[in-house]
């Protein structure tokens, strides 16, 4: 039993990508994020959980969708932004990652 | 200019992204987008989409074998904060609610005292190649790289249940993995699976392709679901709770939904009002070489490789077009001894004769008959979800 403990212990050790006992870093990537009215409001409230890259690689979208996408974050991911600062996001999505199209 | 010509430029991760035609369908997804100079732990430099949470997609040559490397395997995760340390002597996974006995169990634990299994399995987001719908939809615009096959092993999870022993009345599993969110009250990535749903070929695994899993596809421990899109294979393992009663959660009730219709799809102004998980995985395939706007040489042999699956019903043929569609081939398939969840590797040659552009497209059919439809033909909805036009690239003969 003691040699087979041994053989896993060692075959485990083999395997690995990380040595154990190492933690990994996961790089920061600056996204290109445009600059504008309601940026502020963005940075305070959106990076918290995600990237810019969540932003710019949703393609450009309807007014009706990126309101949706804010009050879901609100509603269902429970990210504490105000009401003012709702709108405020939702204002600058749509100039800046707009489609035109109000719905 | 075609809108793929376009993409092909596009700078996905830079954000370059373009309006799309306000056609209700499909066309071909995003080809040739950057691949980033940074690179993740344990990972080549990807497709990058986001760096929290980690969305890294791998490029289209990687489809050109069966087997992805795990370095360029793509990788999506859910919330912002996933552990990137993990105490492997301290690590358990807890199986617990409606059982006899509730028990915890370590890694080395899991590897000794259990049966060890080996499955060969694709994994597919469910909102792979959402770049070909239009108008575009909600979500990450994938292209054709979130998916991946690999030989897993570890313990099946009925064992693990047998071990606990289910109370009468047991009827829902829920998996829960140990990414967290930055604020305490949002949901968990929790999901839940009937009991029934569950086969032999469920596995909890903690290897791939001969290594422990990299951490961005959830090491130590992750759900390994054959012919299951992956929204279902639960990353950093750490839960798993068994239930009588189905319990509300927002990635099970509000995301990762098609149509609950036939066609499982509707239009943006009409939504349909009822949807369903997606679960099963459609047939599907894609071209790993050559890729579009490669050059070649004409006369020169030509191999197109490539990959084909489904959800395990089991890929029966693979047409190849070298003529933009008129005219189909029989490609050469591999000798299928992966499985039949396994990507299923396909390759068809043959020498150009005409100078200038030649686009090359392929098509898998099943075992119940079920084939791609054309990009056009696939229908819209609204999360962008199970796309599976039939594939195609274009090359310019020199």
């Amino acid at each position: 039993m003691k040699k087979l403990l041994l053989i896993a212990l060692m075959a485990s050790a083999l395997f690995a990508q990380v040595k154990q006992g190492e933690d990994i870093a996961v790089p920061y990537i600056p996204y290109p994020i445009k600059m504008g009215k309601g940026f502020n409001a963005v940075q305070a409230n959106c990076l918290t959980c995600h990237s810019f890259g969540y932003i710019i690689n949703q393609g450009p979208q309807s007014k009706d969708f990126w309101a949706g996408k804010v009050i879901k974050m609100v509603m269902h991911f429970k990210a504490p932004i105000d009401k003012k600062d709702t709108q405020t996001i939702i204002d600058y999505l749509f100039k800046h990652y707009g489609n035109g199209k109000l719905k | 200019m075609k809108r793929r010509d376009f993409f092909k430029t596009s700078l996905a991760a830079a954000g370059a992204l373009s309006v799309g035609s306000t056609l209700q369908a499909a066309h071909q997804p995003l080809t040739g987008q950057l691949i980033s100079k940074l690179n993740f732990p344990e990972k080549r430099p990807m497709i990058t989409y986001s760096d929290r949470p980690p969305l890294l997609e791998s490029p289209r040559h990687v489809f050109a074998r069966s087997i992805t490397n795990n370095d360029e395997f793509f990788v999506r995760w859910h919330m912002p904060e996933i552990p990137t340390y993990i105490d492997i002597e301290k690590f358990r996974i807890k199986v617990s609610g409606l059982v006899e006995t509730e028990f915890e169990i370590s890694l080395h634990d899991l590897k000794t005292q259990y049966e060890q299994v080996e499955v060969t399995a694709a994994l597919q987001c469910g909102g792979n190649s959402r770049s070909a719908f239009s108008p575009t939809t909600g979500g990450i615009q994938w292209g054709s790289g979130a998916m991946g096959c690999a030989k897993w092993k570890g313990v099946r999870l009925r064992d693990l249940l047998h071990r606990a022993g289910l109370k009468k009345g047991a009827k829902w599993i829920g998996f829960n993995g140990l990414e967290t969110a930055s604020y305490y009250k949002t949901p968990n990535f929790i999901r839940e699976l009937q009991l029934e749903e569950l086969d032999d070929h469920v596995i909890v695994a903690y290897e791939m392709n001969g290594e422990d899993l990299p951490y961005l596809n959830g090491y130590p421990l992750r759900l390994v679901i054959p012919g299951t899109y992956s929204d279902s294979w639960v990353k950093m393992l750490s839960e798993i709770r068994v239930t009588r009663e189905y319990e509300k959660l927002f990635f099970m009730d509000i995301a990762y939904r098609v149509p609950d219709n036939d066609c499982e799809c509707e239009t943006p102004e009409k939504k349909y009002p009822r949807t369903k998980p997606i679960t099963k995985m459609n047939v599907k395939s894609v071209i790993g070489y050559p890729e579009t706007g490669a050059l070649v040489q004409n006369g020169s042999h030509i191999v197109v490789r490539g990959v084909a699956f489904d959800d395990g019903t089991g890929i029966t043929s693979v047409k190849v077009s070298v003529d933009g569609g008129k005219t189909w081939n029989d490609a050469t398939l591999d000798d299928g001894s992966a499985g039949r969840y396994a990507f299923r590797g396909f390759r068809h040659s043959f020498k150009p004769q005409t100078l200038g552009k030649l686009t090359i497209m392929a098509k898998a059919i099943n075992r119940a008959g079920k084939e791609q439809p054309l990009d056009k033909d696939v229908k819209w909805n609204h999360g962008g979800y199970k796309y599976n036009g039939i594939d195609e690239i274009t090359v310019e003969v020199i």
